[in-house]
């Protein structure tokens, strides 16, 4: 498989296939995103032990 | 469905009695939404990738946008399942309004997932023709907007509400709350739709605007507070509450996998018919006016647009570098993820202030 340098954000390793694209399009930028998201989904829990007690 | 066994059981065991509360309801909604999409997600964009449902990058757009040529896209189907199975199970199906709001949903998303399918499996790249989708929006709002307006006999159910002044409510009548109606609601639609163009950019501001959209329905719906706050009450509107947890919920969790780098896009299939729902609640909840301005950023997207199209063609010139404005963005030099989340900071913004208008009147 052809292997490929990736950009910034994922340490200038050596990757192939699905990675390599994935570092392409921004590796794991999405991580803060996701961290929201979580973060989020506790608020909500955290509001229904208003009503749930 | 839940509801109904809940009282069934609450006559035994009054412990049950808590689940009647449209406010625990609403919560309940959102994390059984947010648990199907996180369930199904994965499968669904495998099941994608696998049949080759993958986005068409148009290269007159950004040269940047070429790599995501390829993403498995039509993942609104996703946030139409988990909104569906999650009304059903925590909505109160005598509910007219959940009904409506439910249905012209999903045709609103039928009509998306025909043009994404014509687009990415038949590689027809007009997908369906502009005139095709209008005039089945147009049918299925109307159909929609004529079945709340003739089921409601109170006259401030079609009354324009001005936000900010309390005693200002313009009569539409059954026919102006259709037209007002149809505007807002194939409006939004496509709205959505036009800022659907890079990773979160569409999904974030539905869910804030959706959960802002769920106070509205709830005040709406309760006589005391929309008395005290001097929002007209419409009687049953608060069960909308649990149908905009259930978008927010499901948009979150789309969000997981649509966040820069996306997985997946949700297409036309997700954009068109979350648009068309929080217009139509807003229409239900007689919040117009402040539904243009928590989505302000659809609104300036469609705006955007418009003015670019118009002064190409009446002058020759360009206003943006280029339509949509988040590419105009791009082209000026912001990083996608820029873009992305400084709209959603906007969005949080103008949201704040569509609440304030709950209380500053």
């Amino acid at each position: 498989m052809r292997k490929q340098r990736a950009h910034d954000g994922v340490n200038r390793a050596t990757l192939t296939g699905e990675a390599v694209l994935s570092a392409q399009r921004g590796g794991d930028q999405n991580r803060p995103v996701r961290f929201w998201i979580i973060t989020m989904m506790l608020v909500l829990f955290g509001l229904s032990t208003l009503k749930l007690r | 469905m839940l509801l109904e066994l809940f009282q069934w059981l609450a006559k035994d065991y009054r412990v049950f009695s808590v689940f009647q509360y449209i406010t625990l309801r609403t919560v309940l909604a959102a994390l059984t939404a947010l648990a199907i999409s996180f369930i199904i997600g994965p499968w669904m964009i495998r099941k994608l990738t696998s049949l080759k449902i993958g986005q068409e990058v148009r290269d007159d757009g950004p040269q940047t946008h070429l790599v995501k040529a390829g993403t498995p896209t039509m993942g609104g189907a996703l946030i139409l399942a988990a909104v569906a199975v999650t009304t059903l199970l925590w909505g109160n199906l005598e509910n007219r309004y959940v009904w409506a709001c439910l249905v012209t949903t999903i045709g609103f998303g039928a009509i998306g997932w025909v043009d994404d399918y014509r687009k990415v499996v038949y590689k027809n790249p007009k997908g369906l023709s502009a005139r095709a989708k209008m005039f089945w929006q147009t049918v299925i709002a109307t159909l929609a907007l004529s079945y709340l307006a003739y089921r409601t006999n109170l006259p401030q159910q079609t009354d324009l509400i001005v936000p900010f002044f309390k005693t200002v409510a313009i009569p539409l009548g059954t026919f102006g709350f259709i037209v007002l109606g149809w505007f807002v609601v194939v409006g939004f639609s496509n709205a959505v739709n036009l800022t659907d163009g890079l990773d979160g950019l569409a999904i974030m501001p539905t869910v804030m605007v959706s959960a802002a959209l769920a106070i509205f329905a709830y005040v709406a719906g309760n006589k005391v507070f929309a008395t005290y706050l001097g929002v007209p009450h419409i009687p049953g509107a608060g069960e909308l509450a649990i149908f905009c947890g259930a978008i927010a919920g499901a948009g979150l969790a789309f969000l997981w996998f649509n966040a820069y780098p996306a997985e997946v896009f949700m297409g036309d299939v997700g954009a068109l018919a979350l648009g068309g729902a929080l217009g139509l609640i807003a229409v239900v909840c007689r919040q117009e006016v402040v539904l243009i301005i928590m989505g302000g950023v659809f609104v300036v997207e469609t705006l955007s647009v418009m003015i670019q199209v118009a002064s190409f063609k009446l002058t020759g010139k360009r206003v943006f570098r280029m339509a949509p404005l988040h590419h105009h963005y791009e082209l000026k030099g912001w990083k996608e993820n820029q873009v992305v989340v400084r709209f959603w900071i906007i969005t949080m913004m103008l949201v704040l202030f569509g609440l304030s208008t709950l209380k500053l009147r």
